[in-house]
């Protein structure tokens, strides 16, 4: 039968309702039973020239044009299985994916598709424009491929999260452009601490992930982690700028952190959790156990978010007296989280975790609303002292919630005080300064919490005209057996005096204490010993008995 | 008009390990390297080493500069690198010098670093203001001895 005879026939396995083969746009090509080449179509021409393909072997034809990974292309028909496509890949890098099918009339048809631009797309589907690592999808596939190798050798593999500690400042503060570039720094970094076979993705922002391979382990993991901290942690210099950064990084191993994919990348993103939790620039292995403290703190997350609209939140006050005339001169307001299923949740252990996921910022105005709008409907006109998270700082709604609150609820500024800890003058110290101005020109009072805890640096005092200072109670606490604590009470109020600012001390339990810090100089105490939190309607009670008393 | 000259002032920890010869061999490595490179990229500076500290100082556009620094940074014989100075400068000021060695000759720097630390130099307390002036001045130094 002749070429053209069967160009019919072959039409109709490669494209049934077409005999334009001649014309197709795959190239074509059509073996005899010799295996050499009978005729090419005008795609085929194309592709191999300036060869002609005609009565050239396959193997002959692939040498001629520089191509690889043609020598497979009978594999499939000659071990009898159903025709796959074999990707050969040309001296300009160009792919074909070329798939022999047998002619029921000998012979054969050899389809060549460029797939070049599909391969192309799907390499970049998985990488990180900015930086060329593999992305997320990359790496778990990695993975999975890696996990099911390591089960047939039992070899142990890592994987390493890893988090930039301070870059959301460099964005922040010196932009996106700037921010890129040192990510792409970073990526090069990573790139020249790795092993052959070791592979590091981006995740997206600032998270990075590498599997270790081939490295005893965990000493393999520990040695890569010291390292990546130390060379993430140099210096940069970027786009004119000297920037510092530093990294965290969590690890689990496998199998004995899991075997799956995803539990292994999860426990790794647990250990990260725990690495930045536990001051950061440093790294963590995954611990059973972690898991469950995490579900523990995502549950009281969910708990604490739905706080607010549940009304579980309320305000106690917790009065507080002049020492001069002994006199009740305010409040200050103290929140108390009662859960249905927790009971009563301290302070303590639900603040932290409000300012970390930001929902302080909703429950700090909340407090500020109510306290204004309880205050000012008490019978006699004392002060109310609210406190302010560092965190509330950081927006710039701070001084427009004050405003709006005093405005409000018609509560003088005056009897209004603000109580911040050095925590909130830590970071951005001039905008947090502006914010606090802001605050004192509205008629506020700003109190200094927690004074003598921390850096305490006297510099805040200098740097702000505070109007009170409260001395913590770790100096309070059996100061009448400590002479070094009286010490430090003299020396602070009689700093305050200088600077002109009153002092007031919390914490007082005893007569003895009491006593104590009445001769050290204090203005005012606070404490169990003078008047425990109470309830507002039992704040309206007591100032509504002092208001009759002065009116008797 | 071509391109700002930025400065950079670096001083890092040395992290070679091994007796005054190894050393020798190692930062005459660095300096012949680092010398070729920075012909190359239009980096002109100058490198002062005791057995406790490298500091250099790099000048040059902002873009090589930056990458020359970059690769100092992945450099394992680099340890604890303090960056103290990276500005825009209105002037070069080792103009002939790839990477001038300053102070004493290498094998001196090597062997006597010790006694060269204990006389004063200690780049941990400079600025890179003071630390940049230093190695000016020796350069300056051995460009009238050579003359």
């Amino acid at each position: 039968m002749s070429i053209v005879e069967n160009l019919r026939d072959i039409a109709r396995v490669l494209h049934p309702r077409s005999a334009a083969l001649p014309e197709m746009a795959p190239a074509v090509l059509i073996l005899d039973e010799d295996r050499q080449v009978e005729y090419a179509n005008t795609s085929a021409e194309t592709l191999f020239t300036p060869v002609d393909p005609i009565s050239c072997t396959l193997p002959a034809l692939f040498a001629s044009c520089g191509a690889t990974g043609g020598d497979d292309v009978f594999v499939a028909v000659d071990a009898g299985a159903e025709p796959t496509p074999t990707r050969v890949r040309l001296s300009d890098d160009r792919l074909l994916d070329c798939t022999l099918r047998p002619l029921s009339s000998g012979g054969f048809v050899l389809s060549m598709d460029d797939v070049t631009a599909y391969v192309r797309n799907a390499e970049l589907a998985e990488r990180d424009v900015l930086t060329g690592l593999p992305n997320r999808k990359a790496l778990r596939d990695r993975l999975v491929e890696r996990l099911a190798a390591a089960t047939r050798t039992g070899q142990a593999t890592a994987v390493l999260y890893v988090d930039l500690d301070r870059f959301k400042a460099v964005n922040d503060t010196l932009g996106h452009a700037v921010g890129d570039a040192l990510l792409r720094k970073v990526a090069d970094r990573f790139n020249s601490a790795l092993r052959d076979g070791d592979i590091v993705a981006r995740l997206g922002g600032d998270e990075f992930a590498i599997i270790q391979v081939d490295a005893p382990q965990p000493a393999g993991a520990t040695a890569l982690a010291t390292r990546l901290i130390d060379l993430i942690g140099r210096a940069y210099a970027v786009e004119g700028h000297m920037l510092h950064i530093g990294a965290s990084v969590g690890i689990a191993i496998s199998p004995s952190d899991g075997y799956e994919p995803d539990v292994l990348l999860k426990n790794a993103d647990l250990a990260l959790y725990r690495a930045k939790a536990e001051g950061r620039g440093c790294h963590r292995f995954f611990e059973q156990g972690m898991d469950q403290r995490m579900q523990d703190r995502r549950a009281m997350e969910v708990d604490l978010r739905r706080a607010l609209a549940f009304k579980e939140l309320q305000l106690q006050y917790q009065p507080q007296f002049d020492l001069a005339t002994d006199t009740l001169v305010g409040f200050e307001a103290l929140i108390r989280w009662h859960h249905s299923k927790r009971g009563i949740v301290a302070p303590a252990d639900f603040i932290p975790l409000a300012e970390e996921i930001g929902v302080i910022t909703a429950i700090g105005e909340w407090v500020l609303r109510t306290a204004c709008k309880q205050a000012a409907a008490w019978p006699v006109p004392v002060s109310i002292a609210v406190n302010l998270s560092p965190v509330q700082f950081r927006g710039t709604k701070l001084l427009e919630t004050v405003t709006s609150a005093l405005a409000q609820s018609q509560l003088p500024a005056a009897r209004l005080e603000l109580e911040i800890t050095e925590g909130a003058l830590l970071d951005n110290t001039d905008g947090v300064l502006n914010v606090l101005n802001g605050l004192r020109d509205l008629g506020t009072a700003i109190l200094m919490d927690d004074f003598g805890t921390g850096y305490s640096s006297l510099g805040y005092l200098q740097k702000f005209p505070f109007n009170k200072i409260k001395i913590d109670q770790c100096f309070i606490h059996d100061i009448d057996a400590h002479a070094d604590r009286r010490a430090i009470i003299r020396a602070v109020t009689s700093l305050a005096d200088a600077l002109g600012m009153r002092t007031i001390a919390e914490g007082v339990e005893t007569e003895a204490e009491l006593s104590c810090i009445r001769d050290g100089g204090c203005n005012e105490v606070q404490g169990y010993l003078t008047g425990r939190p109470m309830s507002a309607e039992a704040v309206t009670d007591m100032l509504q008995s002092i208001a009759m008393k002065h009116a008797a | 008009m071509s391109d700002p000259i930025y400065r950079l002032v670096y001083y890092s920890r040395n992290a070679i390990v091994g007796d005054p010869g190894k050393l020798t061999a190692e930062i005459t490595s660095i300096l012949a390297k680092s010398q070729a490179n920075n012909e190359r990229v239009g980096v002109t500076g100058a490198l002062m080493f005791n057995s406790g500290c490298f500091a250099q100082v790099l000048e040059g556009s902002r873009l090589a500069v930056e990458e020359v620094f970059e690769r100092i940074q992945q450099d394992d014989r680099h340890g604890e690198v303090s960056l103290l100075a990276f500005e825009p400068s209105p002037s070069r000021a080792f103009e002939n010098w790839s990477m001038g060695f300053v102070g004493a000759s290498v094998a001196d720097s090597a062997r006597y670093g010790a006694i060269v630390q204990e006389s004063g130099f200690d780049p941990a307390r400079m600025t890179g203001e003071a630390l940049f002036e230093t190695l000016h001045m020796l350069a300056l130094e051995e460009e009238r001895s050579a003359a």
